[in-house]
């Protein structure tokens, strides 16, 4: 107030403060409590008006400044909206049921009109004329008969130099609604242009100087807040684990919160995800049978309609119906993961905060911070809209708790996976229902019970810390909205089962109302159908509410509804089948009987794929009496949202759990619907502007279900009640009554065949020479055998580092083009390290090998190295001191490397910067530590001779042979090897070999690649790392291509020429762009029949489509195509599984894009189905693979080397 | 390298940066330059909150490390604002009231920005099928589809009756 008192003058209306409230309840005195201002008029012109409600993106800023202005007769413009903040808004409770404007706008209003009375007031004091002879109209006081000065008189001037404070007056007469010019008006809402233009300032762009980033890290009992292990289950954290990051502040553990704090949000973001934690792994409820668990959890009945006599009724009925509906537990899922920031001061706290309920959450952060709810200020922004409760409160309070701890403002951002894991779900529901129907068709008896899981889950912070005892929670009796049927069955009996939580849970948008009104509003549509009536007839025969029915029939002409008796007779050939359904409900709030809000009816339109189960809901009109509608722009926009949010819902949303709780972690594992999928909607608002307004932010979603499922029973004859209509249950359902539909045959692709010879590799041209002319050569021949068999072998001198100005600049350069065909950094450089310094631990079937020191540093290093030690080393597997070197260095391969290439190596790793780095030696396990049985080894697999040409082939083939035989050795991975670890380059050259873990895909005519390599793709796939054909670089590949950008492009085309050489699969007459069209556009109708079916497919839908679907010119990075990529179609799904859970952190080249890791958003579970679903749609050749289980288990639990290759500068 | 400057060039104005070049764009976007156009949404490219353009291309900043995006310029959300004027997109979206939230808005309007860039006159389908990968909760999607064709020269769909 103080800040208004300096403004030259105000008026404000203010009441007494009412009772705070958190979430979990304490008694709080509120004499001590300052009065709750609602509107202020200030003297400098302007109006500010208060509302301790929030918006959520519904638009009720503009709203609510519709209704300021409309009282005081201002511009619309003039109004200026505070929203939740706690040290100025008045508390209103929570942002919930939509009842902003129905309930929380009532005494905004009133203050409003109290401001405009007292403004006339003061006109009358101030012109000497009665108040009646008055009126005051856009911020001016007017008249019909002249004002003295006959000057414009305006609100600031009435208030200049005044500071009136008045207490609200209840009983304020407001203006009647037909002199309304502001309300009832389409107005653009204020907020929409700074969000478009980025200045908008969301809780998630609050910057506060000095401020720190902070992450949390949850339990593994994910997204249950209550029983005996919550707050206890944590045993043990090892901060020396992240204590090296850079920019560590500290690792934060109170009970069960963990959390750490960074300088910067990546540090922070890295250290959650290494900190090493031990907890103790509750077993959780099992959710896989929902009604089961349902049933199970202990309840208290609550009888809330006993009508008639339904037993009765029920006994020896003949048309006896009972069903079972079951709702699945739904997300909220925001888009935004929640975030605050909190600045913890010895004067105080303050938190910045996208709460839906800034009061209730001060007063828990009071409990969990143990402090006077005075010094606690909670300042709202705006956040992703929630639809319910999101974590937006429970991040307050880890920003608050790391803060406490390191004494500076901290910042806490969520991850996408905690918000879907922790946010407290839209709760699971069944339903069942006990009635029937009389031979006369009318309604015998209607016995409802529901079950609603659910509390108000209390604030995570204050469970995990163990300051609110978890091990029993509460009870809500939440579980009745819209329980009550809509229409009047004469012998009718509700009851609720109230029962605690299983799952973390809370309101979410249609509280318990949207399923009550699925089996409410299911079963009624059945009744009509044993009846033999119209279902909208039949509705409205027991709908006694006159403006429901009013509506229902408003919206049945609407959508041209043409009565029936039965569904439609379903052709049984026919593969899309068409129905439509109709439903009608009111969103009833509040504890019981509750506040009705608007009325809502649907009639749905779907499509049913007959095939796939695919359910499109094409149609809705929509209709809604909102009663008074402030902004009816605003209203319609809530129709929208509400239509297509539920449809989402309704046709695929649903939790999963595992063993380690919500298993629903991404977008994968939630998918929403998308664009492409949203129905059309026809809205029809009834003009009910004379009535009070009503609530309008949930109720269109609450028919949503009921229609959807009316109308498949109108497509299919066959009834659903049990949701999401995912296209695996619907098939089922329609297989099951109807019989399945065969699978079409599939048009076979042509299959690329091994038409030409394959060549010969030098190396085992030269292989096969030796057997053949071993005898004419003996004496030569065994001559240069018995130097290379010799197990000793002398050490070569060291000598003094040699001056690296002795080799030209023109020699260098060459030699480094050179190391990067041999890729030599690729292996000697560990991740994170300095090039060439060594240190990589290579994973080999005999151990792990250590690459070494290659820069010129006397003591680690190669510095002491002469030139023929070198050329001893790369040619025949010796080191300088005499010691056998292990063919992963591939010396087998060097050694065609010619006299000049060798010196030019030689002069660039010579004129390196010498690095000091103390590589631990490999040691291997017996027999293979014995190192000189590596010249038994040289004698059998080793030949030492240089390259020799095949003048039969061209000039670039030959050149392409020396670097990829040799200095490139390709085969090193591409070849298979034999027990002995030896390369089978006569058999099998480039035939698939391994490498570091990954498969190093056969290049050969046993390539699985869908279309066969060419000269032309594997040049592009060499410069780019990127073959629209084939995919990516990744893995150990990645920086084998990084590394050959400093190679001359015509060495590159040289190689590409040789290796493709060796695909010799052809497609006949297809091009292999025409063939990979083909693949591809098959590929997509296999997918498009899939979609969304099966746990797999919605992974794929979610995680996976928004890179690797279709093509898009205007998306940055390669799209790579699964269709054509060889990994897919491989042998083992290895590379798959590797790339899944690592991504490709570091592309080859830039413009390739990356990939992110899945490794901590997708579980085991979702990956084994996603596998599973990417290998049967995209290579439908190809044998399911086994052991995808195992593979996924290994890989996640192997380190992985390749995915922190880092590319090299 | 790990402790060295990564130049970028965002919103016509060159940026360097000491960060490890692992790093996403998007925090070096939002906290070394303060920008609040692109939002955090699932840091795995999936729903498109933080999609800016590289290039003139629409690009997920959660996914693409800082040490890629050097190579082109980037352009945010605030980037479109020229002089004060916002982009015609911007417009449209503002014309549409096309946000509840807004929180997935910056993603659509950069999305349709990236489409009109690669292609002057899409068709409906090709409007739906580039924002098909970008995620609404809201369920803006009415509004969102008619600001794309305004933005796009497309007839805007009249909403029907009362």
């Amino acid at each position: 107030m103080d800040d208004i008192a300096h403004s030259g003058g105000f008026l404000a209306i203010v009441r007494p403060a009412r009772a705070p409230g958190g979430l979990v309840a304490r008694a709080v005195s509120i004499e001590s409590l300052p009065d709750e201002i609602f509107v202020v008029v200030h003297a400098t012109g302007g109006v500010t008006g208060y509302c301790g409600h929030v918006d959520l993106g519904t638009g009720i800023r503009t709203a609510l400044a519709q209704i300021v202005a409309e009282e005081l007769d201002v511009p619309f413009g003039d109004v200026t909206m505070v929203l939740g903040h706690t040290g100025e808004t008045p508390n209103q409770g929570a942002t919930i049921a939509s009842e902003t404007i129905q309930v929380s706008a009532i005494p905004l209003r009133k203050a409003a009109a109290h401001a405009r009375a007292v403004l006339l007031d003061l006109a009358a004091d101030r012109t000497g004329r009665p108040a009646a002879e008055l009126d005051l109209r856009d911020g001016l006081v007017v008249s019909d008969l002249p004002l003295p000065d006959n000057a414009a008189l305006t609100y600031g001037m009435l208030l200049d130099g005044q500071a009136l404070r008045m207490r609200l007056d209840e009983d304020i007469p407001v203006k009647s609604p037909d002199r309304y010019r502001v309300v009832g008006r389409t107005v653009p809402r204020v907020d929409i242009p700074d969000k478009v233009t980025g200045r908008a300032v969301y809780v998630h762009d609050v910057r506060v100087a000095g401020m720190l980033h902070g992450r949390v890290v949850r339990p593994p009992y994910g997204g249950f807040d209550h029983g005996p292990f919550v707050g206890c289950s944590l045993r043990r954290v090892d901060r020396a684990s992240v204590a090296h990051l850079p920019g560590m502040v500290d690792v934060v553990v109170i009970g069960d919160f963990v959390g750490v704090v960074a300088e910067r949000e990546e540090q922070a973001a890295e250290a959650a995800r290494l900190l090493h934690v031990v907890w103790d792994v509750p077993d959780l409820p099992d959710l896989s049978d929902l009604e089961g668990a349902l049933l199970a959890n202990p309840a208290t009945p609550r009888r809330l309609l006993d009508r008639g006599d339904v037993d009765a009724a029920l006994d020896g009925l003949a048309g006896r119906m009972d069903r079972t509906y079951l709702w699945p537990y739904q997300m909220h899922a925001s888009i935004g993961p929640s975030c605050a920031v909190a600045d913890w001061r010895a004067d105080g706290l303050t938190i910045w905060s996208g709460t839906q309920n800034p009061h209730m959450l001060r007063a828990d952060i009071a409990l969990l911070a143990d402090l006077p709810e005075d010094r606690i200020s909670i300042v709202r922004h705006e956040a992703a809209g929630c639809y319910g409760r999101n974590c937006a409160d429970d991040v307050c309070g880890d920003a608050m708790l790391l803060s406490r701890a390191v004494g500076r403002p901290v910042r806490v951002q969520l991850s996408r996976e905690q918000e879907h894991v922790w946010e407290p779900k839209g709760a699971a529901q069944l339903m069942q229902v006990r009635g029937g129907v009389n031979p006369d068709g009318t309604p015998a008896a209607y016995d409802f019970s529901t079950r609603y899981p659910s509390n108000v889950s209390p604030l995570l912070g204050l469970v995990l810390t163990g300051i609110v005892p978890a091990a029993l929670p509460s009870v809500v009796q939440m579980g009745d909205r819209t329980c009550i049927p809509p229409y009047a069955y004469d012998n009718a009996r509700v009851t609720v089962h109230d029962m605690p939580p299983i799952a973390r849970a809370s309101w979410f948008r249609g509280v318990s109302a949207m399923p009550n009104s699925f089996a409410h509003e299911c079963y009624v549509d059945e009744l009509a159908a044993a009846a033999g009536v119209d279902p909208v007839e039949y509705r409205l025969r027991y709908m006694k509410d006159g403006r429901a029915a009013a509506l229902l029939r408003a919206v049945a002409r609407r959508a041209d509804w043409v009565p029936r008796t039965a569904p439609r007779r379903i052709d049984p050939g026919k593969r899309v089948l068409r129905g439509r359904g109709v439903a009608y409900a009111q969103y009833v709030h509040g504890t019981f009987p509750g506040v009705p809000a608007a009325w809502a009816a649907w009639v749905a339109d779907v499509e049913v794929d007959r095939r796939t189960g695919q359910v499109t809901v094409a149609r809705v009109v929509v209709g809604q009496d909102s009663g008074m509608m402030v902004n009816p722009a605003g209203v319609r926009h809530q129709i929208h949202g509400n239509v297509i949010q539920s449809t989402s819902r309704a046709l695929r949303e649903e939790v999963s759990f595992d063993g380690c709780g919500v298993a629903s972690r991404e977008w994968g594992g939630y998918p929403l619907i998308t664009f492409p999928e949203v129905p059309d909607i026809d809205v029809l608002m009834l003009d009910r502007q004379d009535q009070p307004p009503l609530g309008v932010g949930e109720s269109a979603s609450v028919p949503s279900a009921a229609a959807i499922a009316n109308a498949l029973h109108d497509a299919t004859g066959v009834r659903f009640r049990e949701l999401p209509f995912t296209p695996d249950r619907i098939r089922a359902g329609l297989d099951a009554a109807l019989g399945a539909l065969p699978e079409p045959e599939p048009e076979p692709l042509p299959q690329p065949l091994a038409a030409r010879p394959a060549p010969l590799p030098a190396l085992a041209r030269q292989r096969l020479w030796t057997g053949l002319a071993a005898l004419g050569t003996l004496c030569s021949t065994l001559g240069g055998l018995a130097v290379t068999a010799s197990p000793w072998r002398p050490e070569i001198a060291p000598i003094a580092r040699s001056d690296p100005g002795r080799f030209s600049a023109a020699t260098i350069a060459r030699g480094r083009a050179l190391a990067a065909a041999g890729d030599c950094a690729v292996c000697h450089t560990a991740p994170g390290g300095i090039a060439n310094a060594g240190g990589l631990e290579l994973d080999t079937p005999f151990g792990i090998i250590r690459t070494t020191n290659i820069t010129p540093d006397e003591e680690t290093g190669i510095g002491r190295w002469s030139y023929p030690a070198f050329a001893r080393a790369m040619r025949e597997g010796i080191g300088r001191d005499g010691r056998h070197l292990y063919p992963a260095f591939p010396y087998t391969a060097f050694a065609k490397i010619t006299e000049p290439d060798m010196e030019a190596l030689y002069a660039y790793l010579m004129a390196q910067q010498p690095v000091r780095n103390v590589v631990p030696e490999t040691k291997l396990a017996f027999p293979y530590n014995i190192r000189p049985m590596m010249a038994g080894w040289n004698v059998l697999y080793h030949d030492p001779r240089p390259f020799a040409p095949d003048p039969a082939r061209s000039a670039e083939w030959n050149r392409g042979a020396y670097l990829a035989e040799g200095l490139g050795h390709c085969g090193a991975c591409h070849t298979p090897r034999n027990a002995l670890g030896a390369e089978r380059w006569k058999r099998a050259y480039l035939g698939g070999g391994e490498a570091e873990g990954w498969d190093a895909p056969a290049l050969s005519a046993l390539s699985r690649a869908p279309v066969p390599w060419t000269a032309d793709d594997l040049f592009t796939y060499l410069r780019t790392g990127f073959s629209e054909r084939h995919g990516p670089a990744a893995g150990p590949m990645a920086p084998v291509v990084a590394e050959m950008a400093r190679m001359p492009e015509a060495d590159v085309r040289a190689i590409a020429t040789y290796v493709a050489s060796f695909d010799t699969r052809e497609t006949g007459d297809l091009a292999a762009g025409d063939l990979a069209e083909r693949i591809e556009d098959a590929a997509a109708v296999r997918q498009a029949d899939a979609a969304w079916a099966g746990q797999g497919a919605r992974v794929y839908g979610g995680s996976c489509s928004s890179c690797h679907e279709g093509q898009a010119a205007h998306m940055f990075g390669a799209r790579p195509s699964l269709a054509l990529n060889t990994n897919v179609a491989a042998d083992r799904p290895d590379n798959l599984i590797h790339v899944i859970l690592d991504g490709i952190a570091h592309p080859a080249t830039p413009g390739v894009g990356a990939m992110p890791a899945f490794r901590d958003s997708l579980a085991d579970g979702q990956i084994v189905d996603l596998v599973r679903h990417i290998r049967a749609t995209f290579a439908p050749g190809r044998p399911a693979w086994d052991g995808v289980e195992a593979t996924v288990a290994r890989l996640r639990a192997a380190p992985s080397h390749a995915a922190s290759h880092p590319v090299l500068p | 390298m790990a402790d060295g400057a990564v130049e970028i060039m965002v919103n016509g104005t060159r940026h360097a940066v000491h960060v490890d070049p692992g790093t996403p764009l998007l925090y070096v976007l939002r906290n070394d330059l303060g920008l609040n156009g692109p939002k955090y949404g699932c840091g795995l490219g999936e729903c498109g909150a933080c999609t800016v353009l590289i290039a003139g291309r629409a690009a997920r900043s959660c996914s693409v490390p800082v040490d890629v995006a050097r190579h082109w310029p980037v352009t945010t959300l605030e980037g479109l604002v020229v002089d004060g004027v916002p982009d015609p997109v911007q417009d449209a979206f503002i014309t549409e009231q096309a946000a509840q939230c807004g929180y997935c808005l910056n993603g659509m309007v950069m999305t349709v920005r990236a489409l009109l860039n690669a292609n002057p006159t899409p068709t409906e389908a090709e409007i739906r099928d580039a924002l098909r990968y970008n995620l609404c909760r809201c369920g803006t999607h009415m509004e969102i589809l008619n600001a794309a064709r305004r933005a796009c020269g497309l007839p805007v769909r009249v909403a029907a009756g009362g």
